[in-house]
């Protein structure tokens, strides 16, 4: 999540004056600090992950399982423990972190949902194959610590969805009635959005800004007894206590679908993040590109999320839930009614996939940015005229169409050109599938980053470890070869939507670049007869002519993009470029055998060997005696899935067989 | 003048090559190796010989480019070597062969030492799913791994390679060798198809010894001399017409890691062949 300033948030209406005035001085920092961060050299790999838990409180008695609401009280235990103090301390939000090295104890941070938590490593893991060992280790850490300061009857589990979030009745403990002034939904109540403030002022400004609630229709999926056509009988037509009551009255819930309508149900689901330290900002553009056609390839094998509202949807992703949950847009920009008080129309939500790509390198085809973009032009200029390139300047304006949802009044007040709460404000808030992150500062000792943000988090902490491990590999076979994985960024965002289908992983294919090598005379290190002085070009052959755009993908499944394709020349699969990565650098027996273990699981998730998360789910649920095949999950199934999430999470379901169809038992 | 004796095969830089790169490393040193007499005899002009050059009764093929080199602080690299020593080359050689090989890497590196040196005897190969003890060396053998060894150690000392490593050894072959070096060697190289598998008694063994276990992917014979003639054959390139009977003395594959990355960012093979021209 983003930054959590302390002071006085101001409603939409108070924030919307000052919209441009925040822009504009995010831009000011932003080029103030890649003026001096640009030429950032050597930078070594770091990176990290990002866990998010649900916190789940059982009743035994009546044999339910709840969302418990004691974020802050666990945070606050967390940071109380004497021995976690003397280790450096664990929760950056309510302490001094002052880790020693060599001695990483997980950080502690809160997240949108009060019940919810997020956990990364203290210190992030270094670029050594060895360290990739503790990664698994790191994750079984956090889980335990997390549990040492719950109560008996609560759990921190890796779903991605709460099955019951939104239900009639409790599904939160203790209870709150829904419908509260923040969000205003019919189904949950504001009581589940942590109370920083930050977060209901978020809520209330985005449903403000929008003029409505936010909305999100999920197909039902459809089983022997769901009534078709099926229409949500949990939405409540008749009330009246805000005006956005009347939006199912204008037709926001559709039938055939499970009718949502807050912020709490996207923001309130789990992910598995990676962000990366690159050595330069050239590094971090090219990462940040050829990972983005990576993203819905990774969300549908990662899928995990198949129950929203307590049904069985016909999706298997969090994606679109969220995208929808934080959609700020008007009518107006939605293309709904003519452009008169708004600047843009605007295709796609804050929180969305990549629409435009940003490195420079020589494998860069301009047709492949091809989706027209909105840029704030003015501060563009302001970017091109700091001296920034086009294509960078145009990312950063892209973002800079937005405006700021939450603003603090002592922000404005204390504005800072060295700082970077007010280009924060904005960068934080497009929630994209990949992030560019400058350095925090122009003197920070921490480089250019990249964030992979669109994968699911998985039940268990191998499953974590494996997927975080492989984007870490694959990061470092796509620098070490020069590999290009580039498509036009209108397939990416086609792609995006095929990997939420039911079953994706398995049933749909994906737009994927056929040749992933470099060109054969590049030379990487830009040395050579092109730069010798004194040296004729003439005898360096001409590289080929670039064929059309349209040759250069074609549809794959997931097992051919990860397996590779059978025929000669077939594309060779991501497992077995990185598989050659690790023939040509030094790995000791032990590493090697772990790795091979995750890529595995990979390699299996892709050929449907192993079920994904999502489909295990399902398959769960339509298994379970009490399910009346009628789509709901009712709550005595959803604790026996919860009980079984905890199983799975905690010594991955040893003793039970709960992990078949999911991996291999070690 | 003599006509050369012997031909240096040079692959160059091979990590950004391609389809080569996820190949056995038999396949991948001769597909990179056709890969880059292609590449040369395209950028040459005129005749056709004009790419391989003859310097000091050596050919080169292809001729002495200005190699690249490292494109960072030699500290930022870790260096590894591997040596293959062929089948059928007299022991009496392999003193030379070693420093000429290092050498050939140094200079396409620009480099003036190297992180590791591992080295690869001919005939002898690990098998970790086969339980039986390994096999009692041989005096012989034994004589001519230590007589080896002595070489490595040698340059060691001269500061030119850091660490040595051996491989495919088993326990019953380090404990025969060990008493026998100076100074120790730091890693064992094992090739394991499955690694999950290799013989606890040799992962205590190198743990006692703090000998590294890596892991490779190389097969026992690099370079066959069969393989290497008909890749000479070949038809385009005519260039190799006068090269008959040719025998493989040794093959050297490098590897420069940055380390703090995890980037490979050179890797390639040198070869050399001895050749009996014509009526000579």
């Amino acid at each position: 999540m983003g930054l959590l300033s302390l002071g006085t948030p101001l409603t939409w209406e108070e924030a919307k004056p000052h919209a441009d005035l925040v822009r504009e001085r995010g831009i000011e920092q932003l080029l103030n600090i890649w003026k001096k961060a640009k030429s950032k050299e050597r930078d070594i790999l770091l990176w990290g992950d990002e866990i998010e838990y649900l916190v789940v409180s059982y009743d035994e008695d009546s044999k339910d399982a709840r969302l418990s609401l004691r974020q802050a009280e666990i945070l606050g235990d967390l940071a109380h423990d004497e021995e976690l103090r003397k280790a450096g301390g664990c929760v950056p939000s309510l302490q001094e972190i002052n880790q020693k090295p060599g001695q990483r104890v997980p950080t502690f941070h809160a997240e949108y949902g009060r019940f919810m938590l997020e956990a990364t490593p203290g210190a992030p893991y270094g670029g050594m194959l060895r360290d990739l060992l503790t990664v698994e280790p790191d994750m079984k850490k956090r889980r335990v610590i997390a549990k040492q300061h719950m109560t008996k009857n609560e759990t921190p589990i890796t779903m991605t969805s709460f099955p019951r979030l939104g239900v009639p009745g409790a599904f939160t403990q203790p209870y709150y009635p829904p419908h509260g002034p923040i969000a205003r939904s019919i189904f949950v109540p504001d009581e589940i959005i942590n109370p920083h403030i930050r977060f209901p002022t978020l809520t209330a400004n985005i449903r403000s800004r929008r003029g409505s609630k936010v909305c999100i229709n999920l197909p039902v999926y459809y089983d022997e007894k769901t009534p078709n056509p099926f229409k949500d009988p949990t939405v409540q037509y008749d009330l009246s206590d805000y005006p956005e009551d009347g939006d199912v009255r204008n037709g926001a819930a559709k039938d055939g679908h499970v009718y949502m309508d807050a912020m709490g149900f996207g923001m309130g689901s789990c992910c598995l993040q990676i962000t990366f330290q690159a050595k330069n900002i050239s590094e971090a553009r090219t990462l940040y590109d050829q990972l983005c056609p990576l993203g819905p390839i990774m969300l549908a094998l990662s899928a995990a999320s198949p129950i929203f509202k307590g049904y069985l949807t016909d999706i298997d992703c969090r994606w679109n839930i969220i995208s929808g949950a934080v959609d700020d847009r008007t009518e107006e920009e939605r293309g709904l009614k003519p452009l008169s008080e708004n600047k843009y129309v605007i295709p796609k939500s804050r929180y969305d996939s990549v629409s435009t790509y940003i490195s420079q390198d020589p494998g860069f085809r301009p047709e492949y940015n091809d989706v027209d973009i909105h840029q704030n032009l003015p501060l563009k200029q302001k970017l091109i005229d700091g001296g920034m390139d086009e294509p960078l300047a145009k990312h950063f304006a892209h973002l800079f169409i937005r405006d700021p949802l939450v603003i603090f009044s002592e922000s404005i007040k204390n504005y800072l050109v060295e700082n970077n709460d007010n280009f924060e404000n904005i960068q934080s808030t497009n929630w994209q599938h990949m992030r560019f992150k400058p350095p925090p500062s122009a003197e920070d000792a921490i480089g250019w980053r990249v964030e992979f943000r669109s994968m699911e988090v998985q039940l268990t902490d191998f499953e974590n470890a494996a997927f975080s491990i492989f984007i870490v590999l694959l990061t470092r076979t796509i620098l070490s070869y020069g590999l290009n994985f580039y498509i036009p960024i209108s397939k990416v965002s086609e792609n995006m939507e095929t990997a939420h289908r039911r079953d994706a992983v398995l049933s749909e294919k994906f737009y994927f670049r056929k040749q992933v090598f470099p060109p054969r005379y590049a030379n990487r290190n830009n040395k050579g007869s092109s730069t010798s002085p004194g040296g004729s070009m003439s005898n360096t052959p001409k590289p080929a002519e670039l064929g059309p755009v349209e040759d250069e993908y074609c549809l794959m499944t997931i097992n051919e993009i990860m397996n590779g394709q059978q025929t000669p020349d077939g594309f060779p699969g991501l497992i077995s470029l990185i598989e050659s990565y690790l023939n040509s650098v030094n790995v000791d027996v032990e590493t090697r055998c772990e790795l091979a273990r995750y890529l595995d699981l990979i390699r299996k998730r892709s050929n449907g060997t192993w079920e994904t998360a999502a489909t295990w789910i399902r398959n769960f649920v339509r298994g379970h005696p009490e399910y009346e095949k009628d789509s709901r999950v009712n709550a005595a199934v959803n604790y026996d899935l919860v009980k079984a999430a905890e199983t799975l999470g905690n010594g991955e379901g040893k003793g039970t067989s709960l992990w078949k169809g999911l991996f291999e038992k070690r | 003048m003599s006509p050369p004796t012997s031909v240096i095969f040079r692959t160059g830089n091979i990590i950004t090559t391609g389809r080569t790169s996820l190949e056995k490393s038999n396949q991948e040193l001769l597909n990179s190796l056709r890969q880059n007499f292609e590449d040369a005899a395209s950028r040459a002009t005129g005749q056709q010989l004009s790419w391989i050059e003859a310097r000091g009764g050596t050919y080169y093929a292809p001729g002495a480019e200005e190699p690249d080199g490292l494109s960072e602080e030699r500290t930022e690299y870790d260096i590894t070597v591997k040596l293959f020593y062929l089948p059928g080359v007299p022991l009496s050689k392999r003193r030379d062969h070693t420093r000429e090989a290092l050498q050939h890497v140094l200079r396409e590196l620009r480099v003036p030492s190297i992180d590791l040196l591992i080295i690869s005897f001919p005939n002898i190969s690990f098998d970790a799913e086969d339980h039986s003890p390994d096999t009692e060396p041989t005096p012989a053998e034994v004589d001519e791994w230590a007589e080896t060894y002595q070489a490595l150690e040698a340059l060691q000392l001269e500061g030119q390679i850091k660490r040595i490593g051996l491989s495919e050894f088993g326990v019953a072959r380090l404990l025969k060798l060990l008493p026998r070096t100076t100074i120790k060697p730091s890693v064992d190289q094992i090739n394991v198809r499955d690694c999950c598998v290799v013989p606890k008694p040799l992962i205590q063994f190198a743990k006692e010894q703090k000998i590294e276990l890596l892991t490779h992917n190389d097969c026992t014979n690099i370079l066959p001399s069969s393989a290497l003639q008909s890749l000479l054959q070949e038809n385009h390139h005519a260039a190799f017409g006068d090269f008959k009977n040719i025998e493989p003395q040794w093959v050297v594959k490098y590897t420069a890691v940055i380390q703090d990355r995890g980037v490979v960012e050179n890797k390639g093979y040198f070869a050399m062949a001895k050749i009996n021209i014509d009526g000579v």
